[in-house]
């Protein structure tokens, strides 16, 4: 009786053992977080194009679904709960906008407010007045819109783990990034050294509340503890050999000058050629195109040149590609939409009506939920 | 400038004619970049296409990256970076207690004092940093996050630029008063530029919202009616708290990180 009892648990003890290995590689191989912050920007480019609430809320579900899926459990994943309260408030904000301020009107009045126009010389316009259905309903469409678009964005703040994504500083801001690494390194330290003098502070009998006591004995110590720390790591930083002189060829840097120089020029003249109607927007667009390609590129030259190694880069790899890809399926649907069928995405408030469901955007979207299949549960199994 | 042969030379990042020629072209893109509502001409390419807003969001962070590229050309000191990494940990650890309390602003004094210690190069890398730092501390990279980042560096700027005083009792008073007075001055500039570029994405009806093409009249009084309705109240708060802290710090945080910077040789 005993022996068949206790296999059961020993091979349940190896397959322990051997499934934790793999579930930390999991958690390390979820996707890029280039990938997902493309893919939730090309959602919230599809958002951008619709008024559309049921697109809009399948959006907002879609998000939710994935994060819900993928995320792991770092103290940024709980940004997308944030972000949706935050998306909330956007729309009562712009509720509370049309009921004061007045927007669209219609027919159907729900209530009338006091009203109150004011003088020439503040803007001259109504306060209050009518509230009706349909301006209601274009304010809440439009609150959506800013909502789901604030959504999308929390969802990549939950999904894209923000030391990964600093790997993918190009590396010819290197010093830059390496002073960012710094400092979210540095900034639980201080919360530990404010606490350590807190207590130091104490212990001398030390309880005044009065904000020049405070001053003294505790930001002055906090501060001069953290800049000394400083100089302490570029010593430790000097003596492993960062910052020696690098043997970038002169014509190399130039070249790099040049471009990043011209690059900056031709968005200059491009933005400014698109603010006026002397330049034809065509050539004002191609101009700012082709100036970002050079500053790109620009960019990408001196960081071939930067003689850094990187310990085990993160590479962009099929499933990132398809996780972009997934996104980019979204706004291809809308694209469709807005040919075949325009007046579903952008539903009439006046008169009242129930709106359509867009099929291709419809669609779309739903391709999106791609990567909650594609990329392993970080918490393995259950969300 | 004394030399020693531990340090070599000054670690403070040399602002080179490259540098400053990119930092002039980028402050007068960003500021299309922010007030293109007030500036696009009727009939002009921005104010036919919804599309600005967008082509902006994605080439400001270029144009930081171009700029903090000339900046840094050549190679950042250690000391620098060391020193960087410490003040923006400072910046992200000071930030939230400025999140949620009406127009309470906890950085910009942060960023005015340190640009003023440590230069007008300096200055405009911590304010890239320190806010990219802490809006990945807190989980708030977002649309806004280019914008916020590049006013905040020219905030530390124009601070590294302010003219420099005696290092006498009447030399310290007005350095703090001239401090406080900027600080004043660009929170308010800089939450009527932040406002701008979101301004038409806030609202879209009604008679505070963007009218495309309406020319600078009409869309400045429409502006004017928003900011006041909505982050004035922010914007004042902001300024208030900038100056209070500057003067309450100032004299503390200015001999701190000028003690650190002598000890880091750094003029």
């Amino acid at each position: 009786m005993h022996r068949p009892r206790r296999e059961p648990a020993a091979r349940m003890s190896t397959r322990t053992s051997t499934a934790r290995p793999t579930m930390q590689t999991a958690a390390r191989h979820t996707a890029h977080p280039v990938a997902w912050w493309a893919w939730a920007l090309l959602l919230a480019t599809a958002a951008g194009r619709t008024a559309n609430p049921w697109l809009l809320l399948l959006i907002v579900a879609v998000a939710g679904l994935v994060v819900t899926w993928c995320r792991g459990s770092e103290p940024w994943s709980g940004a997308y709960r944030v972000f949706l309260a935050i998306g909330l408030s956007a729309i009562a904000v712009r509720m509370a906008f049309y009921i004061v301020f007045g927007g669209s009107d219609g027919p159907t009045v729900l209530f009338t407010l006091p009203s109150v126009t004011l003088p020439e010389w503040a803007a001259g316009f109504r306060l209050g007045g009518n509230v009706t259905a349909e301006g209601a309903l274009a304010a809440l469409y439009d609150g959506l819109r800013l909502a789901t678009l604030l959504v999308c964005v929390g969802a990549a703040n939950a999904l894209a783990s923000p030391r990964r994504l600093l790997r993918s500083v190009p590396a010819a801001l290197y010093e830059v990034s390496v002073a960012v690494v710094v400092a979210l390194s540095v900034a639980p330290q201080l919360v530990a050294s404010v606490g350590r003098v807190r207590r130091a502070r104490a212990l001398r009998g030390n309880t005044s509340r009065s904000p020049a006591n405070l001053m003294r004995t505790i930001v002055s110590p906090v501060l001069h503890d953290a800049l000394d720390r400083s100089l302490a790591l570029a010593a430790a930083m000097a003596s492993r050999g960062y910052g020696r002189a690098t043997g970038i060829p002169a014509p190399a840097r130039r070249a790099t000058s040049a471009s990043l120089l011209i690059g900056l020029l031709g968005l200059c003249a491009g933005a400014y050629a698109l603010l006026g109607t002397t330049t034809p927007a065509p050539l004002a667009w191609t101009a700012v195109a082709v100036s970002a390609a050079v500053a790109v590129f620009g960019i990408a030259f001196a960081s071939k040149r930067v003689p850094h190694t990187r310990y085990r880069p993160d590479r962009f790899g099929a499933r990132d590609w398809a996780v972009v890809a997934s996104g980019a399926a979204a706004v291809a649907g809308t694209v469709l939409s807005g040919i075949y069928e325009p007046s579903a995405l952008w539903p009439a408030t006046n008169p009242l009506a129930m709106p359509d469901l867009p099929m291709w955007a419809a669609g779309g979207i739903l391709l999106a939920t791609a990567p909650a299949l594609l990329v392993p549960s970080a918490r393995g199994g259950t969300p | 400038m004394p030399t020693t042969e531990v340090h070599g030379a000054a670690p403070r990042p040399p602002v080179r004619w490259k540098a400053v020629l990119s930092l002039a072209l980028a402050a007068g893109f960003g500021l299309v970049a922010m007030s293109w509502p007030l500036l696009a001409v009727p009939g002009g390419a921005l104010t036919e296409t919804t599309s600005g807003p967008w082509m902006f969001a994605l080439l400001l962070p270029l144009v930081t990256a171009v700029v903090l590229m000339q900046l840094t050309d050549g190679g950042l000191d250690a000391r620098a970076v060391a020193m960087l990494g410490v003040l923006s940990a400072v910046v992200a650890a000071v930030r939230p207690f400025g999140a949620g309390a009406a127009g309470v602003e906890t950085v910009f004094f942060l960023l005015i004092l340190g640009g003023r210690v440590f230069g007008p190069g300096f200055g405009f890398i911590l304010g890239c940093t320190g806010l990219f730092a802490s809006a990945l501390l807190t989980g708030g990279v977002g649309p806004w996050l280019p914008y916020q980042m590049f006013a905040a560096a020219f905030v530390a700027l124009g601070a590294g630029l302010l003219p420099r005083t005696p290092d006498t009792k009447a030399g310290r008073v007005t350095e703090l008063a001239v401090l406080a007075v900027y600080g004043a001055f660009s929170s308010l500039l800089y939450g009527v530029l932040l406002n701008l570029s979101f301004w038409p994405f806030a609202i879209t009806g009604g008679n505070l919202a963007y009218v495309p093409g309406g020319g600078l009249s009409e869309n400045l009084s429409r502006l004017l009616a928003y900011s006041l309705a909505t982050s004035l109240g922010w914007d004042i708060g902001r300024a208030i708290t900038t100056v209070a802290l500057v003067l309450l710090t100032g004299p503390l945080l200015l001999r701190v990180m000028r003690r650190a910077a002598r000890k880091a040789n750094w003029h």
